[in-house]
C-alpha cells in the first residue's frame, strides 16, 4: 500500500515536471496496447461477430435472388406454424424458468438455513454436477425413467396400476414432458445462482429490523425480498435464456417432432425440409432479438445487485 | 457467530429471538422443498441406472458392460477427448494472456471484452452453427470485406475449415467464452496484477516472463476451473457437432438411443460420471488452494443444452 502510494506520488511529480512528452508517448503506447488485443479481437470477429452479422444481413435478403426484402419476416409472421413455434418456445422457457426460479429459490433457502456443513457442501457439489448434466444424456435419462418403457412408468403400472401413457394421457415427448426435462437443469442452476445472493444478506439487517420490532414476515417483505429481487429477476432471465436456446435436449428427446424454434433452425441447417434458408435467418433473428432483451434485462439487474452487495 | 450472540449475551435480544427460534429449528417449508428438489434431481439418475442394468425381469451386469465394447464407443470417445483437449488448450492460450493484457495495459477495452464474453448468451449454439455454416459455406462480399479477406482464405483449399474439426474447435472456444473469461478476470482482479507486474518489471523481467512465472501461477485456480468447465462442455456438446457432421460421443449416444434404450442408459450413466469427475475436479482444485479468501464465488455453469 505504502509502496503503491509512493510510486503514484513519484509518477505524479514526474508528470508534473515533464509536461510536453506524455502526449507523444501515449500514442505509441496506446497503439501497442491495442495491438496486443488484436489476436483475440480477430478470433472473435471471425467466429462470433461475423456469424451474427451474416444472419442479420441474410434475414433481409431473398435467398434466391439476393434482393433486399422483408418477405422472410412476412412469411414468418403470417404462417401459423412458425408463430406457433415461437409461442411454444417462449411458453416452454417461461414455464421452466418460473418453475426453476420458484422451487430453486426455496431449495436454496433451505440449503442456506442448513447448519450441517458437509451436507451443504454435498448438495452444492451435486447441484453443480446436475446443472452441467444436460443435453443428450439428460434426455435419455428421462427416457429411461419416464419413457414408454421407463423404469418409473413400469413401476407405477405394476405396483399402483397407474398407466401414465394410456390412462393419464401423459407423454414425455410432448410440451409438458419437455417442461419436466428442462426443469431438471434449471433447478440446480437456480440454487447455485441464488445461494451467493442469500449469503450476501447481512445478519445486521435482520438484527436491525428485529430491534425495530419487525416480525420475520415483515423483515422478508420489507427488507430481504426488495434486496434480493434484482438477483432473483436476473436469475430468472438467465434461466429463460438457458432453456430458450436449448436444442440438444429437445432434439434427442423428440427427434424433431416438437415444434420449437431451435428445432426449426436445425432443419434449415441440415437442409432436409422444404424450409427456405432466408426464413431460417428470420427465425434466428427472432431468437436473437428475444435473447437480447433477456440479456439486457439480466445485465441491468446485475448492476443493481452490485450496488447493494458491493460486488 | 451470530448464533452465539443470540443465545447468551443480551437478555432482551435473546427474548426477541426466542420467538422466532422454533421456526428456524422446525422442518419448515423450505426444507421440504429442498428435499423434494433433491429427490427430483436424484430419481432419474437412479432409475436410469436400474433401467440400464435390467433386461426383462432380472438384473444383468453383462448387458451393462456390453455397451462399452462397441468399437464406435471408443472411437467417438477418443474424438471427443481430442476436441476437448484442443479446445481447452486454445481457450487458455487465447483468453488468459488477453485478459492479463486488458487488465494491465488496456482497461479501456474491458467493456468490449465483457461484451464479447456475453454475446454467446444472446446467440445460442444452434444460431451460431447456422451463422458459421453461412459464413464459411457461401461467398458473401460483406463478410469478405469485414473479415479483411480472412474468410475466403479460410474457406478455400489450403486452409479450408468448412466442416472440419478445426472450425468446430474454434466455435467451441466462442461457446466457452462466458464461463472462461469471468473466473480468470476475477482472479486477475483479486491478486493486484498491477503491483505484481510493476515489481517484476522493475526487477528486469520481461512481459512474457512476468506473465508465465508471476501472473499465471497466481491465477491458476481460475484457469483450472475455466479449463475443466470447457473440457466438460465440449465432451457433452451435441448441437454444433451434429450440424457440422462430426461424429463425436454425444452423437454416438443419440444414435444408440434411437435403437437401444438400455444401452443408451448405460452410456448416460457413464456421461454422468464423466461430468461428475470434471465438476468435482474443479471444486477440489479450486477449494484446496490455501490462503485465498473469496474462492467461494460461484462456479460458472453454462453447459450447452
Amino acid at each position: 500500500m505504502q509502496l503503491g502510494a509512493a510510486t503514484t506520488a513519484i509518477s505524479q511529480s514526474q508528470s508534473a515536471v515533464k509536461t510536453r512528452r506524455p502526449s507523444s508517448i501515449n500514442w505509441g503506447y496506446s497503439i501497442t496496447s491495442w495491438l496486443g488485443f488484436v489476436p483475440f479481437l480477430l478470433f472473435c470477429l471471425l467466429f462470433e461477430i461475423l456469424p451474427a452479422v451474416i444472419i442479420i444481413q441474410n434475414s433481409f435478403l431473398d435467398s434466391n435472388t439476393g434482393a433486399l426484402t422483408l418477405n422472410n419476416y412476412q412469411t414468418m409472421l403470417s404462417q401459423p406454424s412458425y408463430v406457433h413455434a415461437f409461442q411454444t418456445s417462449i411458453s416452454l422457457s417461461v414455464v421452466t424458468a418460473l418453475l426453476g426460479a420458484f422451487f430453486g429459490f426455496f431449495a436454496a433457502y433451505g440449503l442456506y438455513n442448513l447448519r450441517t456443513g458437509w451436507l451443504r457442501n454435498l448438495v452444492i457439489s451435486f447441484s453443480s454436477i446436475a446443472a452441467n448434466f444436460a443435453g443428450v444424456p439428460l434426455a435419455f435419462a428421462f427416457v429411461a425413467t419416464l419413457g414408454v418403457t421407463g423404469f418409473i412408468t413400469v413401476l407405477l403400472l405394476r405396483w399402483f396400476h397407474i398407466d401414465l401413457y394410456n390412462g393419464l394421457n401423459f407423454s414425455l415427448y410432448s410440451f409438458w414432458g419437455l417442461v419436466l426435462v428442462y426443469t431438471y437443469f434449471q433447478l440446480p442452476l437456480m440454487i447455485l445462482i441464488t445461494l451467493p445472493a442469500l449469503s450476501a444478506l447481512r445478519p445486521e439487517w435482520k438484527e436491525a429490523a428485529t430491534n425495530l420490532g419487525a416480525s420475520n414476515s415483515v423483515y422478508w417483505r420489507r427488507v430481504a425480498l426488495p434486496i434480493l429481487l434484482p438477483s432473483l429477476i436476473a436469475a430468472t432471465m438467465l434461466l429463460f435464456a438457458n432453456s430458450f436456446g436449448a436444442y440438444a435436449t429437445a432434439y434427442a428427446l423428440a427427434q424433431g417432432s416438437i415444434n420449437i424454434v431451435p428445432i426449426l433452425i436445425g432443419f434449415v441447417v441440415n437442409g432436409n425440409v422444404s424450409l427456405d434458408p432466408g426464413l431460417g435467418n428470420a427465425l434466428a433473428m427472432g431468437m436473437i432479438v428475444i435473447l437480447l432483451i433477456t440479456v439486457s434485462l439480466y445485465t441491468a439487474m446485475l448492476r443493481r445487485v452490485s450496488r447493494w452487495q458491493g460486488r | 457467530m451470530a448464533q452465539v450472540v443470540r443465545g447468551t449475551n443480551l437478555p432482551g435480544r435473546g427474548q426477541i429471538y426466542r420467538a422466532h427460534k422454533p421456526a428456524r429449528r422446525r422442518f419448515g417449508l423450505d426444507k421440504i422443498l429442498l428435499t423434494l428438489v433433491l429427490l427430483y434431481l436424484t430419481v432419474p439418475l437412479g432409475a436410469t441406472l436400474a433401467f440400464g442394468l435390467s433386461i426383462g425381469s432380472g438384473f444383468k451386469f453383462n448387458t451393462f458392460m456390453s455397451a462399452f465394447t462397441d468399437p464406435d464407443f471408443s472411437q467417438t470417445l477418443l474424438i471427443s477427448l481430442g476436441l476437448a483437449f484442443a479446445t481447452t488448450l486454445l481457450t487458455v492460450l487465447l483468453v488468459t494472456p488477453t485478459a492479463y493484457w486488458v487488465q494491465l495495459r488496456l482497461p479501456r477495452a474491458r467493456p468490449l471484452m465483457e461484451f464479447l464474453a456475453l454475446v454467446p448468451f444472446a446467440v445460442p449454439a444452434i444460431v451460431m452453427a447456422f451463422g458459421l455454416v453461412e459464413v464459411y459455406g457461401t461467398g458473401n462480399t460483406l463478410v469478405n470485406v469485414l473479415s479483411f479477406g480472412l474468410v475466403p482464405l479460410l474457406s478455400n483449399e489450403p486452409f479450408n475449415v468448412v466442416n472440419t474439426p478445426q472450425l468446430l474447435v474454434c466455435a467451441y472456444v466462442i461457446v466457452s467464452l462466458p464461463f472462461v473469461y469471468r473466473p480468470i478476470d476475477n482472479n486477475l482482479r483479486a491478486i493486484n496484477t498491477k503491483v505484481l507486474s510493476e515489481a517484476a518489471y522493475s526487477l528486469g523481467s520481461g512481459w512474457w516472463r512476468t506473465f508465465l512465472t508471476i501472473i499465471f501461477p497466481n491465477i491458476l485456480p481460475g484457469v483450472i476451473s475455466a479449463a475443466l468447465l470447457t473440457f466438460s462442455t465440449v465432451m457433452g456438446e451435441f448441437t454444433l457437432a451434429s450440424l457440422f457432421g462430426i461424429y463425436t460421443f454425444p452423437i454416438y449416444l443419440n444414435a444408440t438411443g434411437q435403437s437401444d434404450a438400455h444401452k443408451a442408459a448405460s452410456l448416460t450413466i457413464l456421461s454422468f460420471f464423466l461430468t461428475m469427475i470434471f465438476v468435482l475436479g474443479i471444486i477440489l482444485l479450486v477449494r484446496i488452494r490455501p490462503g485465498r479468501p473469496g474462492t467461494e464465488d460461484r462456479l460458472d455453469i453454462v453447459a450447452t443444452k
